[in-house]
């Protein structure tokens, strides 16, 4: 039992004192037993408060501090820390939450929110009076991460942090690595070309005796907790051994008799179950498209690699850490959602952008020469609540300013018609902006209410729309070609997310642990994301992300060992009768059978023990506990919570 | 002891000398010595933290940025690989081996012994000069001798020797003794093997626009003012107008004030305005319920994780967005605002009266510290921020070897993508740091 | 007006509830939370020392299938909720005195909805 106990109550600034009276809590705490002193703070989180709260831990020997503040999920560490520093174990730190849960939850009701703060902090008094010092438990981690997927992001994830000196295995489903950045040909702002980009990233990937490469990979199994993940890696067969040439690929390819549409190209094209890779995509080694060939054996004939024999492999990797790097999908529009899949001439912008890369002077499509093109804006993006998508793509207002810019430039003689709703190229895009605005390009603003109509008459295709521009009036246009302007979507990554278990948004994106100051963490410790798979990015804010994560799991691993929480199950030896309910419930094997003086008991294998505590309701004898949520606390703080 | 720990630091080897204290600099720095490497943070102002720690709200979270920001800022001032100079400009950086810079420091004296001061001031209570307070941007005063604000870290005083009447009411007053005058500007002279350049950005001066008529027109005031207003460091406990004190109930908001602007010299967009805007509509809202907030903007720039849904919450909230560029502000007698736009839904040319008129002032680059780089050239892009010489395959990278980039150094950006870039440079650094041994 | 108390989870139905007081979204200030690692980990006899030390209603905001331990909490939290229920009927208190419902970490506008109509339910039953 703490006999001093210091209690520190916040006004964080006002956003708890506007609607908690700070002094009634303090009265009504000042007589309970056991209670040293009790404090009001500005901002307990302030260094100065937090010093002063230090040295009343060290002048007047407290056992045991609760500071009543905001959410324990923003700052329980800052104050174990204070604690820690003036020499009080953490654990016997308690905080209360009565921002979060009063004060802001009871806005509207100063009384009673002042009523509940003081219970709240009688039952923070309770729990530190019954508070245990606890020591963290140390155990080896390894200082080798797996980074799922291998776009742009992906690799320049394994890229920073093999550099950094952490072993890295790059684990890409596809055969080929790059992701969709090989597709665009010349990329905003700088005008590198996205194939040379990937290329010198796929260099710098091999020439790294650190980062291992698996290609045509998938995580199928994963155990294990941050430090010491145990993975088993599915390699699908690519049925060609060693590196063909160029001539050799080229015939295989040829023999080849399946055709199925080139996803590369988004269907515009057709490739073989022979696959080529495209220019951009590494190693430029072919690959069989398993789901395709009908193992007719054609292309042996033409290629001494192939190898049809080859089958699924399974390996097993140990990990210290995860960095997802798995990317996005383009929206894929609806059938007849702006005429796409009914009309010949409605393409969206990723199709597009392959059709310039395909056409080398003329513009072309469907044997048709396009020179009036109308982009449509937000598509599959700012949608209603109801209809799908309520976010804004980021990209995709550059990315067809760009595309504009591109499209006169290669081929000349052409018209742009952008149907928008607001152009949002943010920062140092406006300039992209002002340069198809520049060349002549025509803009009309549309809104979700009143969206562009398509119309096809005779062989002509006209858009109709009420532009907000020229205050609301009635325009028409007609054009060669339509470009559905589509926006970002997670990969589909069903078996990825069960066996990481890393929560999505309302948007499907995976979702960071706080969005303002930790974007590339989750709540899964251990596993970290970046580039498009948080959220829709361009390729720098791509970079970027993938370098923060690679920054702080390095810094986190770095060490070669972890400190573990030490709130973990404990057994009084006493009371346990080995009825194994304990162990049958604990999900992480973490109970073993031990004997102590010819009795058997349950013993906790602490490196294991998670801090679930799912084991502790299901024992007979009440002989397993959770340290720091023993009967003692929990009960002593209902009692507190109970008063009247 | 004092001298001491001056030869400490003169002596002193850094593996990252980090210029500037915002979130920016703190990130790379955290990142850096939790990995194990020795920073010197150098920050020249009085208290590290940047622009966030001076905020309201963050969108489109509305997290309190006072609260997400202080365990950063003390979690930096606390790391044991950490050491931060405040008040401290870099005068200049050499190479002076192949992977070494000499750099020097001038640190400005604080004339309060920083060690002993305990934030109690009595100090200013007994100061009688009263002058102009920068960290409330101009709304309100302080003395000549005080702490920059509530939650400054360090939170100790300084005197500003410049509106000092050298009277010694402080001296007098301390109850700790440590006012100072004898301090002096000293030199310091240390060695770094990598740099941070994360020195932020400045905000536009909308006194270059003159038909706003900010400086002339009492109720026109800036967006960063009205942070301040809307902050828990707040200080006035309301939202008042700066002619009368009244609290006002018609608002306008200005968007791009500075920004896309050929006129004033800036074409790009600034990134955070059109968001930061509707963040303070919405607390507007929430603290002034009867007030009429309209914003006129020319496009809205909702493009982040959950900004297009802030976007419109807002405007379910009530906030009216009127797309119109602002020609011409003019006052009225009784201070309110006549605002003159064209009004693009109805193709009309209209007038409308406010009370308050918020000026939605962009990001500028800050490209002073390129001059203390000698024998090497520390390049800037077109708009004078860093230029990132491999922008997309390492966005950390400078024209000089060993000297990295972060946050709004390079571009405008928000609090994120800072974030994510300061992370950036931290690898970056490490690396080279890596590839150095 | 009755008193519930809550258990909720730290990594996930307790950060829902300080996102509902983050909205200002309100509720009545008579629910006290008590925030444990993982809904499985509730003890009936915590719940029941609620109920006998004047508790009218008792709700278990639970990790449902976003349980960062693992799928078996569900199961094991709806054992608990049910070895709990046979100890109530023991003491005659009635089953709808103890709720339980997965909130996950963004779920502040259910969680206000469940404890309000919880709320309204103690209440009637009261009168
Ligand atoms: C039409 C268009 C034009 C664009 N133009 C530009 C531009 O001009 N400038 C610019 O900066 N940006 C542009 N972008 C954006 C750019 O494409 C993205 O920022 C970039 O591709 C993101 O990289 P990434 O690594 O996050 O994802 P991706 O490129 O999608 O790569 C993800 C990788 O992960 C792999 N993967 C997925 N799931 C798994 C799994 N379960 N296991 C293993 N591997 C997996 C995928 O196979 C892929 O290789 C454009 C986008 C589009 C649609
Ligand atoms: C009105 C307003 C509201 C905003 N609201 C939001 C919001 O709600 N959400 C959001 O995400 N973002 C917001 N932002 C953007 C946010 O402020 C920036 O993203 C962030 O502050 C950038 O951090 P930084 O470290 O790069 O720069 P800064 O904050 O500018 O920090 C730079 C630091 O370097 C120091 N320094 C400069 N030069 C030198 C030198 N020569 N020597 C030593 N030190 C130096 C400066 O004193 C400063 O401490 C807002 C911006 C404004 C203007
Ligand atoms: S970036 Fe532009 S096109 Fe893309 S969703 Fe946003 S507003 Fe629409
Ligand atoms: S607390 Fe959880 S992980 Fe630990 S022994 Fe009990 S059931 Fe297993
Ligand atoms: S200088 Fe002296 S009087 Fe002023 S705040 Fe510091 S300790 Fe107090
Ligand atoms: S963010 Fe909005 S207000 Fe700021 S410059 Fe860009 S468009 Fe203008």
């Amino acid at each position: 039992m703490k006999k001093k106990i210091g209690v520190y109550v916040c006004h964080c600034g006002g956003n708890i004192s506007d609607h908690v009276d700070i002094e009634k809590v303090k009265a009504a705490v000042r007589d309970e037993a056991d209670v040293y002193l009790v404090k009001n703070t500005l901002f307990a989180c302030a260094d100065s408060s937090q010093k002063e709260i230090g040295s009343d831990i060290e002048n007047e020997h407290l056992d045991a501090i609760v500071v009543a503040s905001c959410s324990p999920k923003l700052h329980l560490n800052t104050f174990r820390g204070v604690a820690q520093r003036a020499g009080l174990n953490p654990y016997n730190y308690v905080q209360v939450n009565i921002r979060e849960q009063s004060s802001w939850a009871h806005s509207d009701n100063k009384t009673g929110a002042t009523e509940k703060a003081i219970l709240l902090v009688k039952a923070g008094i309770a729990k530190a009076k019954e508070s245990e010092a606890l020591q963290s438990l140390k155990i080896p981690a390894a200082n080798v991460v797996a980074v799922i997927g291998a776009g742009v992001g992906g690799m320049k994830t394994a890229i920073g942090l093999a550099d950094m000196g952490t072993e890295v295995y790059l684990i890409e489903k596809d055969f080929f690595v790059g992701g969709r950045t090989p597709q665009w040909g010349t990329v905003s702002p700088n005008g590198d070309e996205g194939a040379i980009l990937t290329e010198k990233l796929y260099k710098e990937v091999v020439r790294r005796p650190n980062i291992t490469l698996f290609t045509g990979a998938e995580l199928v199994e994963k155990s294990g907790s941050i430090g010491n993940f145990d993975l088993k890696i599915a390699l699908r067969p690519r049925f060609v051994s060693g590196n063909p040439s160029t001539e050799a690929m080229q015939r295989a390819a040829e023999a080849c008799p399946v055709a199925v549409k080139d996803d590369f190209n988004f269907g515009l094209t057709n490739r073989r179950a022979f696959m080529l890779p495209a220019q951009g995509q590494f190693p430029q080694v072919p690959a069989i498209d398993q789901s395709a060939c009908t193992r007719c054996g054609e292309c042996t004939a033409a290629c001494h690699e192939v190898d049809l024999t080859q089958e699924v492999q399974t390996i097993t990797l140990h990990v210290g850490a995860f960095v997802v790097n798995t990317g996005f999908d383009p929206y894929q529009p609806a059938q007849g959602e702006y005429g796409y899949g009914e009309l010949d001439n409605v393409i969206t912008l990723p199709q597009f952008r392959r059709l310039m890369e395909m056409n080398e002077s003329e513009l072309v499509f469907n044997g048709k020469k396009i020179k009036k093109i109308a982009y449509i804006y937000c598509v599959g993006s700012r949608q209603d609540d109801d209809e799908g998508n309520t976010y804004c793509s980021r990209y995709c207002c550059t990315a067809t300013s760009l595309t504009a810019v591109l499209a006169k430039k290669k081929f000349g003689n052409i018209i742009n018609f952008h149907f928008n709703r607001g152009i949002r190229t943010y920062g140092k895009h406006e300039l992209v902006y002002e340069a198809a605005s520049k060349q002549g390009d025509i803009f009309l603003q549309f809104s979700l209410k009143s969206i562009p109509q398509i119309e096809k008459r005779g062989n002509k295709t006209y858009v109709k729309v009420k532009d907000i521009l020229t205050a609301g009036k009635e325009l028409e246009t007609e054009a060669d070609l339509i470009v559905l302007v589509t926006g970002m979507v997670p990969r589909k990554n069903e078996l990825l997310a069960q066996q990481l278990k890393i929560p999505t948004g309302r948007d499907h994106f995976f979702n960071e642990i706080h969005m303002k100051l930790r974007p590339v963490e989750t709540v899964i410790d251990g596993v970290l994301i970046a580039g498009t798979c948080q959220s829709p990015k361009n390729i720098l804010e791509t970079v970027n992300s993938s370098m923060a994560a690679a920054a702080k799991i390095n810094s986190v691993l770095t060490k070669g060992e972890l400190s573990l929480e030490p709130t973990l199950a404990k057994v009084n030896p006493a009371a346990c009768d080995w009825c194994d309910n304990c162990s049958k419930a604990c999900p992480f094997d973490a109970i073993l059978q031990t004997e102590i003086n010819g009795k058997k008991v349950a013993r906790v294998n602490e490196s294991n023990c998670k801090g679930c505590g799912m084991c502790t309701p299901v024992c007979p004898t009440d002989a397993i506990d959770l340290a720091g949520y023993t009967n003692a606390q929990v009960e002593s703080m209902i009692d507190a919570l109970a008063e009247a | 002891m004092e001298i001491q720990q001056e030869t400490c630091i003169n002596e002193s080897l850094y593996d990252v000398l980090v210029i500037g204290a915002g979130i920016a600099g703190e990130e790379s720095a955290l990142k850096l010595a939790d990995m194990g490497y020795r920073v010197l943070l150098v920050e020249k102002e009085p208290s590290i933290g940047g622009k966030m720690i001076l905020l309201s709200k963050v969108f489109p979270t509305l997290d309190c940025a006072a609260c997400i920001t202080t365990p950063k800022v003390s979690e930096t001032a606390r790391h044991p690989n950490i050491t931060i100079l405040t008040l401290t400009e870099v005068e200049e950086i050499v190479r002076d081996t192949k992977n070494r810079f000499s750099v020097t420091l001038k640190k400005k004296p604080r004339y309060v012994v920083e060690k002993d001061c305990t934030g109690c001031q009595e100090c200013e209570k007994a100061c009688p000069a009263i002058v102009n307070d920068q960290f409330q941007f101009n709304l309100t005063a302080r003395k000549a001798v005080y702490i920059p604000f509530t939650i400054a870290n360090p939170r100790v005083a300084l005197i500003d020797i410049d509106n000092c009447l050298l009277c010694g009411a402080c001296e007098k007053a301390c109850p700790s003794n440590c006012i100072d005058f004898t301090q002096k500007e000293e030199q310091l002279k240390i060695t770094a093997k990598s740099v941070i350049v994360s020195t932020g950005f400045k905000l536009f001066d909308p006194i270059q626009i003159e038909r706003y008529g900010f400086g002339r027109y009492k109720n026109v005031i800036t967006s960063m003012q009205m942070e301040r207003q809307l902050a828990p460091t707040r200080p006035f406990n309301n939202i008042l107008r700066p002619s009368d004190g009244k609290v006002p109930d018609k608002i306008a908001y200005v968007f791009c004030a500075g920004s896309r602007d050929h006129t004033v010299g800036n074409p790009i967009c600034s990134q955070v305005c059109c968001m930061y805007s509707t963040k303070q509509a919405q607390l507007l809202m929430g603290a002034l319920p009867m007030a009429d907030v309209s914003l006129y903007y020319i496009n809205i720039r909702a493009f982040g994780k959950g900004f297009d849904e802030f976007y419109e919450q807002a405007k379910d909230m009530g906030a009216k967005y009127v797309k119109g560029k602002i020609a011409s502000i003019t006052e009225k007698e009784n201070g309110n605002l006549i605002l003159r736009y064209e009004d693009i839904a109805t193709g009309k040319v209209t007038e409308k009266e406010h009370d308050l008129v918020v000026l939605s002032v962009g990001i500028l680059a800050n490209p002073g510290i390129t001059r203390v780089f000698k024998k090497e050239r520390l390049e800037t892009d077109a708009l004078n921020y860093i230029r990132q010489t491999d922008l997309l395959q390492s966005p950390a990278i400078t024209s000089i070897e060993g000297v990295f980039a972060a946050g709004t150094a390079t571009a405008p950006m928000d609090i994120p993508d800072t974030i994510m870039s300061a992370g950036a440079a931290a690898t970056e650094t490490s690396s080279y740091l890596a590839r150095l041994s | 007006m009755p008193k519930i108390l809550v258990f909720s989870t730290e990594k996930i139905s307790d950060p829902a509830i300080d996102l509902a007081g983050l909205l200002k979204k309100h509720y009545p200030y008579t629910v006290y939370t008590i925030s444990v690692p993982c809904s499985s980990c509730i003890k009936p006899r915590w719940i029941m020392h609620a109920y006998e030390k004047g508790f009218d209603g008792v709700f278990i905001a639970a990790d449902g299938s976003d349980c960062s331990y693992g799928e078996s909490c569900s199961d094991r939290t709806a054992e608990v909720v049910a070895t709990t229920h046979r100890l109530m009927k023991e003491k005659g208190l009635k089953p709808s005195q103890l709720k339980m419902a997965a909130i996950c970490s963004v779920c502040a506008e259910p969680f206000v909805k469940h404890i309000t109509s919880f709320m309204k339910d103690l209440s009637q039953k009261e009168n």
